[in-house]
C-alpha cells in the first residue's frame, strides 16, 4: 500500500520535473518526453489510477494557464499520439502488444545476507544511497511514515469505534491538541463535568476498571483497542475477575489514572492509551496497570505492556496477557517495582 | 533478573559408538520490562561428557538394551544427577544401528526410563542435523553467511545438513562410514551390504577373508569419497545410487564451505586416530577425505565437536523453549510422540471451519490405525492477522471438530507458530470450560514432524523437542 502511493507520488513528481525541462528546452528533446507522455495517456485510461487521474489532469491545466508552451506540448503529443496510433493500425500486432507501464522504482538489489537482517529489524537499513542523500524511495517513505506519525497525534479516535465498544467520553482540563502537547499537567486532571459525569455512571470500587485514552495516537487505539479490549475481557471473564465501567478519555495523560482510580476506588486499572508515534509505526498502543492508583501514587508503582500493533505483541495476544498479569497483581496486592519485591 | 535452571541429558546410539552428554540450562526472560515476557535459554553449560563406549550387541541384529541403560545410570552417577532432574533432552538412535531389529523399542523404552522428560529420536535427516547443530556448524553459519554443509560421518552412516544464515536448506544421507568394511589381524571381518550392493557391477568383488591391503579396499574408499564429493558439488543425481540412503540431496544453493564432524572426523582434524581403538577403513576414509582434489576446493571450516557431535546436538540443542504466552493443561504434560499436521489457512477467504475439518480428516487418515483415533498435534503455520472476531470463528471450528475426541489422556493439541497461543487458548477456554487443551506457540514445525511437550517450567513456558521418528530402512 505505502509502497505503491509511494511510487505514485515519484511518477507525478517526476512528470512535473519532466514538463518543466521541456519548458526551458528548445525542440530537440520533445522525443524522449514524448514517451514519457504516451505511458501519460495509457496511465489515464486506467481505471484503478482513475482518481489519480483527475489530480493529473488538473495540476496539467493549472501549469496550462501560467505556461504557454506546455499546452502545446500536451496538445501536439497528444496529436502525435493520435498519428501514432494510426500508423500503429496498420501493424495490429504492434498496437495490442503497447505495454502499459506503471513507473516503478528500480528493484532493490541487496545481498542476501542483507536480506536476512532485514526480516530481524523494521530498521531502515540496506536501502542504500544516492551521492551522500538516501534515495528518492527512501526519502519518501521517511516523509510518509513522519506524515503518519503527525496525524496519529493530531487525529481524533471515531465515534464509530465508541459506540461499538459501548463506552461513554470524557474529557480531561485540556482544551485543544496545542495545549495537551504544551501542558502534561492539564492531561492529568479530569474536567469538572467528567467527575460528575464518571461519578453518577461507573460502578463504585470495581475490582478492574479498564479506561481508554487517544493520547498521542489516535490511530493506536482506532487500529489496536477492539482486540486488545474483548481479548482483555474475555480473559479476565475466564478468571472470574469482575469490570467496572469502561470509559473514554479524550486527550488523557498516563497519570490521569490516579485520579481516576482516588474517585472510583478501583482495585486494578488497565489504561489502553496511544503511544507517541515514531517512525516504524504511528499506532503502537501501551496499557498502563497499576495496583490501587491514588493521587500521588509513584512512577514506580505503574506498570507497562508497550508496542502493542500489529507489527509488535499482536493485540489479541496483548489483551489475553494482560489479564493474567492482572490476576498476579491482585494476588500480591502490588504493582511494579512492589511486585517484583513481592514475588521474590 | 531471576534465572531458572533445568538439566538436559544426551545420548547417542550409533552404529559403532555410544555416548552421553549431561547439560544445564538456563532459562531467562530476555525481553525488556515494558513487553510480554520473553523467556530463553541463556546458557548451556556441559556437565558431564561419558567416555565413547562400544555399541552393545547381543548379535548382530539386536541391540543389548540393558547394557544400554546400565551404561547410562552408570553415568548419571558421576555426573551427580539423577534421572529425575532431567526435564528435558534427547536419545538419539543412530546409524546403522536405527536398522536393528529392536531399534524402536530401544530408544522409546530407555527415553521413559533415563530421565523424566527425555525424548525419543530417530531418524537420518535428524541426525544430520543434530549433529550439525552440535558440531556448532550452525552456530558457523549463522556468523559467516556462507553456506555451509556439514558432513557427520559415524561408523555406518554420513549425514549431511547444509546451513545458510542459521538455517538448516537441506539434508542427505549416503552410506559412507568408517566400519563399513571391518578388518581382524589384516583381514577383511565383515563387509555391509550397501558395499556388497555398490561391488555388484565389479567383475572381480572384495570378500571376506581378503586382505585388508587389497588394492580393492582402497577403490571402495575411493568410491566413497567420490560420492561425497559429487553429492557436495551438486553431481549427484542418480536416485537409485546404492550409497544413497533416502532421499537426494534437498538443497539447492551451491555449498560454500564444509565441516566434517563425527568419529570419522576425528582423524581428519585431530591425531587421533591411534585412539580409535576399531580395525576398520575410518583412518583411510580420512586420509582420502583430506587429499580429495575436488574437495580441497572447499573452504574447509572446523567444527566445536567431532566424534561428539551428534551427542551433544542431541543433549544441548534439540530443546526448544515455547513463547511465553501460552494455554496448557498442566495436568495433560508430558506430551510425547505427538505427530504434527499443518492445518493451511487461506489468509484472504479465512474460511476456518472448512480448513480445520480438512485437515482433521486428513490428519486422522494419516494417524490413526484403523479405528483407533490417535491424538496429533494441529499445526497453525501461516495465521493471517486476525481479529477478535476470527480467533472466535477459529475457535468454534476447532472446538466442533476435535471437542468430542478429546479426554484427559488426549487433550486438544494446537501448535501456532505466530504468537497467537494465549488468545486461542483462553478462547477455547471461554467457549468450553471443561475440554482439557495444550496450546502453544512461536515453534516451527512441518506435517511429518513428531513433537514432544514437556512439563510447565516455574516461568510459564514448556519444553519442547521436535523431531522426527523415522528409522532407517534397510
Amino acid at each position: 500500500m505505502n509502497e505503491q502511493l509511494v511510487s505514485m507520488i515519484t511518477q507525478l513528481v517526476m512528470e512535473q520535473i519532466g514538463n518543466k525541462g521541456s519548458d526551458k528546452s528548445s525542440h530537440e528533446p520533445t522525443v524522449p518526453i514524448e514517451d514519457k507522455k504516451e505511458t501519460l495517456i495509457k496511465f489515464h485510461d486506467t481505471v484503478v489510477n482513475a482518481n489519480y487521474a483527475a489530480e493529473e489532469v488538473a495540476s496539467s491545466s493549472t501549469t496550462e494557464q501560467s505556461n504557454e508552451p506546455l499546452i502545446k506540448l500536451y496538445n501536439t503529443e497528444s496529436s502525435n499520439h493520435e498519428q501514432s496510433y494510426y500508423s500503429a493500425s496498420n501493424d495490429e500486432s504492434t498496437y495490442t502488444s503497447v505495454p502499459i507501464t506503471e513507473f516503478k522504482f528500480e528493484e532493490d538489489e541487496v545481498s542476501e545476507s542483507v536480506q536476512a537482517a532485514k526480516k530481524h529489524t523494521p530498521a531502515r537499513i540496506g536501502v542504500g544511497r544516492a551521492g551522500t542523500r538516501p534515495k528518492t524511495k527512501t526519502w519518501l517513505k521517511f516523509r510518509l511514515d513522519h506524515a503518519a506519525a503527525v496525524d496519529a497525534v493530531y487525529g481524533e479516535v471515531t465515534e464509530g469505534l465508541l459506540q461499538k465498544l459501548d463506552v461513554f467520553q470524557v474529557t480531561t482540563k485540556v482544551t485543544d491538541k496545542e495545549e495537551y502537547i504544551t501542558r502534561p499537567d492539564l492531561g492529568r486532571r479530569l474536567s469538572d463535568e467528567a467527575k460528575t459525569l464518571i461519578q453518577s455512571e461507573c460502578k463504585k470500587n470495581p475490582k478492574v476498571q479498564i479506561i481508554i485514552s487517544n493520547g498521542l495516537s489516535a490511530s493506536a487505539i482506532e487500529e489496536n483497542v477492539q482486540d486488545v479490549y474483548l481479548a482483555l475481557q474475555q480473559s479476565l471473564g475466564n478468571l472470574n475477575i469482575e469490570i467496572g465501567t469502561t470509559f473514554y478519555i479524550d486527550k488523557g495523560r498516563v497519570a490521569l489514572m490516579d485520579e481516576i482510580g482516588e474517585l472510583l476506588q478501583a482495585e486494578v486499572i488497565v489504561y489502553l492509551i496511544g503511544e507517541r508515534p515514531g517512525l516504524v509505526s504511528a499506532e503502537s498502543m501501551s496499557a498502563y496497570i497499576c495496583y490501587q492508583p491514588r493521587i500521588g501514587t509513584v512512577e514506580a508503582d505503574r506498570m507497562v505492556v508497550s508496542n502493542i500493533h500489529k507489527g509488535g505483541i499482536p493485540p489479541l495476544e496483548a489483551g489475553a496477557y494482560l489479564g493474567t498479569v492482572v490476576q498476579k497483581i491482585l494476588h500480591y496486592k502490588a504493582s511494579g517495582v512492589g511486585l517484583v519485591a513481592k514475588e521474590g | 533478573m531471576k534465572t531458572e535452571k533445568i538439566y538436559s541429558a544426551g545420548i547417542d546410539i550409533g552404529t559403532s559408538t555410544t555416548k552421553m552428554v549431561v547439560s544445564s540450562f538456563l532459562l531467562k526472560n530476555v525481553a525488556g520490562v515494558t513487553h510480554v515476557p520473553r523467556i530463553e535459554i541463556i546458557e548451556k553449560t556441559v556437565l558431564h561428557q561419558s567416555p565413547i563406549i562400544k555399541t552393545p550387541f547381543i548379535n548382530k541384529e539386536i541391540i543389548d538394551m540393558e547394557k544400554i541403560e546400565q551404561f547410562i545410570f552408570q553415568q548419571y552417577q558421576l555426573a551427580q544427577i539423577s534421572p529425575a532432574d532431567i526435564s528435558t533432552g534427547a536419545i538419539i538412535i543412530t546409524g546403522e544401528s536405527a536398522t536393528k531389529e529392536n531399534a524402536s523399542e530401544v530408544v522409546h523404552a530407555i527415553s521413559d526410563s533415563a530421565g523424566h522428560f527425555l525424548v525419543a529420536t530417530a531418524g537420518p535427516d535428524l541426525e544430520g542435523i543434530i549433529a550439525a547443530k552440535g558440531a556448532g556448524t550452525l552456530q558457523q553459519s549463522k556468523n559467516t553467511a556462507k553456506i555451509i554443509a556439514n558432513i557427520d560421518i559415524g561408523g555406518g552412516t554420513a549425514n549431511i545438513a547444509v546451513m545458510q544464515f542459521g538455517e538448516v536448506i537441506g539434508t542427505c544421507t549416503l552410506h559412507v562410514g568408517g566400519r563399513l568394511i571391518e578388518f581382524n589381524n589384516g583381514i577383511i571381518q565383515s563387509i555391509s551390504p550397501p558395499i556388497m550392493k555398490l561391488m555388484e557391477k565389479w567383475s572381480n568383488p572384495l570378500n571376506v577373508g581378503d586382505s585388508a591391503e587389497d588394492i580393492r579396499v582402497t577403490q571402495i574408499i575411493q568410491e566413497l569419497v567420490e560420492i561425497v564429493a559429487k553429492m557436495l558439488s551438486g553431481q549427484l543425481t542418480d536416485e537409485q545410487h546404492p550409497l544413497l540412503l533416502g532421499h537426494l540431496p534437498t538443497w539447492d544453493k551451491p555449498v560454500e564451505a564444509i565441516v566434517f564432524s563425527g568419529g570419522v572426523a576425528a582423524c581428519i582434524y585431530e591425531d587421533e586416530c591411534t585412539n580409535r581403538q576399531y580395525d576398520d577403513i575410518g583412518e583411510k576414509l580420512a586420509k582420502s577425505l583430506l587429499q580429495h582434489e575436488q574437495l580441497k576446493s572447499f573452504l574447509w571450516l572446523k567444527p566445536e565437536e567431532t566424534a561428539r557431535a551428534t551427542v551433544t546436538g542431541a543433549g544441548t540443542q534439540t530443546t526448544e523453549i515455547s513463547g511465553a504466552t501460552i494455554q496448557v493443561d498442566a495436568e495433560a504434560l508430558p506430551l510425547k510422540n505427538v505427530p504434527v499436521f499443518n492445518c493451511h489457512i487461506d489468509t484472504h477467504s479465512k474460511e476456518f471451519d472448512y480448513a480445520v475439518k480438512t485437515a482433521v480428516a486428513q490428519a486422522d487418515a494419516l494417524f490413526s490405525i484403523q479405528e483407533n483415533r490417535s491424538p496429533f498435534a494441529l499445526y497453525f503455520s501461516q495465521l493471517p492477522y486476525l481479529s477478535f472476531r476470527d480467533v472466535h470463528t477459529l475457535c468454534e471450528a476447532i472446538l466442533k471438530h476435535l471437542a468430542t475426541r478429546s479426554s484427559k489422556e488426549i487433550p486438544i493439541i494446537i501448535v501456532i507458530q505466530s504468537d497467537y497461543a494465549k488468545v486461542i487458548g483462553q478462547t477455547i477456554q471461554a467457549i468450553n470450560q471443561t475440554v482439557p487443551i495444550i496450546c502453544i506457540d512461536q515453534i516451527k514445525v512441518e506435517t511429518g514432524d513428531y513433537i514432544d511437550v514437556g512439563e510447565v517450567l516455574p516461568s510459564g513456558v514448556v519444553p519442547v523437542v521436535v523431531k522426527t521418528l523415522a528409522f532407517h530402512s534397510k
